[in-house]
């Protein structure tokens, strides 16, 4: 059952991702046009104890009584999926590579606040290699909004409509040539956070599956990379902020990678990088509101 | 020397989450899940956001090889600053008084001015270990340094050795879990099913009673969508008691039962600690001082005392060095690890023969008064989550004492696994 009204849809359930993997790699052909208008909601959800236990132990989150800041990109990813699968989504889901994502955390939210979700795409935009689009997610809670986020797709080799704006991809951040923390990323950790994350992009998932997308072995979700900054500096953020990261270059799995931090403007700047080459595969700002 | 005399500690007040179950609500969370959320329910009580105390001191009776630094990486994933050190201690079930007596004596000395005293314990996320057979092949196989001296390693392993160990709450030297000890002593000392049904029932009422009137409002706060302890039944009757099968000892003699023992339990507390004047400071209150501590040590392997009759020991030497009877208390708060046993404790106090020939007193310490014992409840109804419990016991009482007024005095007394007892004497 969907409810319908001047293009917003309300989804009773949430999309199956599996299902909508394969259905936008099946109707990755002939994509194209403008973004359309449509906005995909669910009202009224509520978090999985156990599922959020899960999504806390793989991104080393403690077990609260407030949501992970990264959190809620799993409850409103689903319909992000659902609305790039849809055949008028202008751009082939298979390659769409996501190439930054900002949170804003109003306030903390409660575990089990009832949560009304609703995602739309815009900023269709030029960049060198392609064209990229975002995807944003808007979190509400008791009419309020509490937490939304920008996630950026680039498409290479895409061509964005006339007239279209120059893509911003860039987040700047200051020195960080101090790595605080070593992580030593197992070659499970895209099957790992896939598990909770519901992500099951094949990319994330085996160097077979990686390969068939044209990646050398399989990568980490940067969304998990970005988890774990997080996770590391939990304690210290204030109750409202904004988390800025690009991802960089893929983090191929298994690698040993590390974390570097610095305080910057009243938040911190971070970086993850490979423990030997120095590639960078996230940069990122935390600030207070 | 930088101080030739000593102080009083103040007691400023205290957190804990509600305590669950084993396998409820707190199923998913680790100790240091729990003891962070705990520190930080402290921190927000007091303001301490971002600031350091002299010392952070807790532990966990059941606890991880990894979490070897339990107390300081739950510091680190706190409020707290970064820079406030912290250590672990474990003395069984007197972990946690255990710790507010260490951070008092800092205290008392002038070597801190503030500090944390905390506990945690979870028998839902207990750890398991390999069995010593396997683990030594384990270690065998890993210092192998050719493939042949891997395998044969590896040949070694037997399908028997695979099944893990799990912690069990027994005695190392007696084989006898913790209930069937306890049974003996309640055999010896002649203890009653009904009385012991009695006092259970009266601890759930009494606690249940406390939270009805916002006793524990800045004592507890909710974790995990738990807002009170899930042992608790404010409905508890002797009569509904009555009707358990007795689950340790053997025969007629048999009298404890699930009802009248304390439940495996998951949880954490922690008090904070301080000079008068680092209180006075801050604006914060001093409920109580932590006056003076006693521990003691009974042998129950070969000497045939009670595994947890080491308090019955500790208290008159604590009365002696304080020049105080045991009638001298407004409040007494002792330890539930099983009713049995706080009956048990009062009985041998009130027992010429044992007083005279045991604890070498010219008299019995004689009897307390029943009215003033656990008013508030105490383990049968919070449950029991081992390091947890001390904490638990200080914050409440130093409540209990600065609601009663100005110069009132409670004594707590704990058993501990390994015949081990921490008592200790607060005064408002």
């Amino acid at each position: 059952m969907a409810g319908t009204s001047a293009g917003r849809t309300v989804l009773e359930q949430p999309p199956n991702m599996a299902a909508l993997f394969a259905k936008a790699a099946l109707t990755a052909r002939g994509r194209g046009g403008e973004l359309p208008a449509t906005r995909l909601a669910r009202t009224g959800v509520t978090v999985d104890p156990a599922e959020l236990a899960g999504y806390a132990r793989v991104c080393r989150f403690p077990l609260a009584d407030t949501l992970p800041a990264t959190y809620p990109h799993v409850l409103a990813f689903p319909l992000q999926l659902a609305l790039m699968s849809d055949r008028a989504f202008p751009l082939a889901l298979p390659g769409l590579v996501h190439v930054r994502n900002r949170i804003d955390v109003l306030r903390p939210i409660g575990t089990t606040e009832a949560l009304d979700l609703e995602v739309r795409a815009e900023r269709f935009a030029r960049h060198r290699s392609g064209a990229t689009v975002d995807l944003c997610a808007s979190v509400r809670s008791a009419g309020a909004e509490v937490w939304r986020s920008r996630s950026t797709y680039l498409a290479r080799g895409a061509t964005a409509p006339e007239g279209a704006p120059e893509s911003d991809v860039t987040v700047a951040v200051g020195d960080l040539d101090r790595a605080v923390a070593t992580w030593r990323v197992p070659d499970d950790a895209g099957r790992r956070y896939a598990k909770v994350s519901g992500d099951v992009n094949p990319i994330h998932l085996s160097g077979l599956t990686a390969k068939a997308f044209g990646f050398k072995r399989a990568i980490a979700h940067g969304m998990w990379v970005k988890a774990r900054v997080l996770a590391a500096l939990e304690n210290r953020l204030p109750d409202a902020f904004a988390v800025d990261a690009a991802f960089r270059k893929p983090l191929f799995l298994p690698s040993t990678v590390t974390l570097s931090t610095a305080p910057a403007e009243g938040g911190w700047d971070a970086a993850v990088r490979n423990a030997r080459s120095g590639t960078e595969h996230l940069v990122a700002t935390i600030r207070p509101h | 020397m930088a101080e030739s005399t000593t102080r009083r500690a103040a007691i400023v007040g205290g957190n804990r989450i509600p305590f669950a179950r084993s396998g409820t609500a707190y199923a998913q969370a680790s100790n240091q899940d729990m003891l962070t959320a705990t520190l930080d329910g402290l921190v927000a009580r007091f303001g301490l956001q971002g600031e350091s105390v002299g010392e952070v001191v807790a532990g966990a009776v059941l606890k991880h090889a990894r979490d070897f630094n339990l107390t300081r990486e739950a510091v680190l994933g706190s409020k707290l600053a970064p820079t406030t050190p912290a250590y672990d201690v474990q003395q069984a079930c007197g972990t946690g008084l255990e710790a507010a007596v260490l951070v008092a004596n800092k205290i008392a000395l002038g070597q801190i001015e503030a500090g944390i005293a905390g506990g945690v314990d979870t028998t839902s996320d207990a750890p398991l270990a390999v069995g010593d057979d396997l683990r030594r092949t384990l270690i065998s196989l890993n210092s192998a340094k050719t493939v042949q001296d891997r395998l044969r390693a590896l040949a070694r392993i037997r399908p028997g050795m695979l099944a893990p160990e799990i912690p069990r709450n027994a005695e190392p030297r007696t084989g006898l879990a913790m209930g069937d000890h306890a049974a003996i002593t309640a055999a010896e000392w002649g203890i009653g099913r009904e009385e012991q049904d009695e006092l259970a029932a009266r601890s759930h009422q009494r606690m249940a009673a406390a939270y009805d009137r916002g006793f524990f409002d800045d004592l507890v706060t909710p974790f995990l969508g738990l807002a009170r302890d899930n042992n608790l039944r404010p409905d508890s009757s002797v009569e509904k008691l009555a009707k358990l099968q007795p689950v340790f000892g053997t025969g007629e003699g048999a009298t404890m039962t699930a009802g009248n023992s304390t439940p495996l339990t998951d949880g954490a507390s922690a008090v904070l600690l301080a000079s008068d004047e680092w209180a006075r400071a801050k604006g914060l209150p001093v409920l109580a001082h932590l006056v003076d501590a006693q521990t003691a040590a009974v042998d129950y392997v070969h000497g045939g005392e009670g595994l947890l009759m080491a308090p019955v020991y500790a208290v008159p030497v604590l009365l002696a060095r304080n020049g105080l009877t045991l009638q001298d208390f407004d409040f007494y708060e002792i330890h539930e690890a099983f009713a049995s046993t706080v009956l048990a404790t009062m009985k041998a106090w009130e027992d010429e023969a044992f007083c005279k020939g045991k604890l070498g007193l010219d008299a019995p310490l004689g009897a307390i008064d029943r009215a003033r014992l656990n008013v508030n409840g105490s383990s049968l109804a919070a449950g029991h989550p081992f390091a947890a419990t001390g904490g638990r016991i200080v914050a409440s009482l130093a409540k209990m004492l600065h609601e009663a007024g100005p110069g009132k005095r409670g004594l707590i007394s704990i058993c501990a696994a390994g015949g081990q007892g921490v008592v200790a004497i607060l005064e408002s």
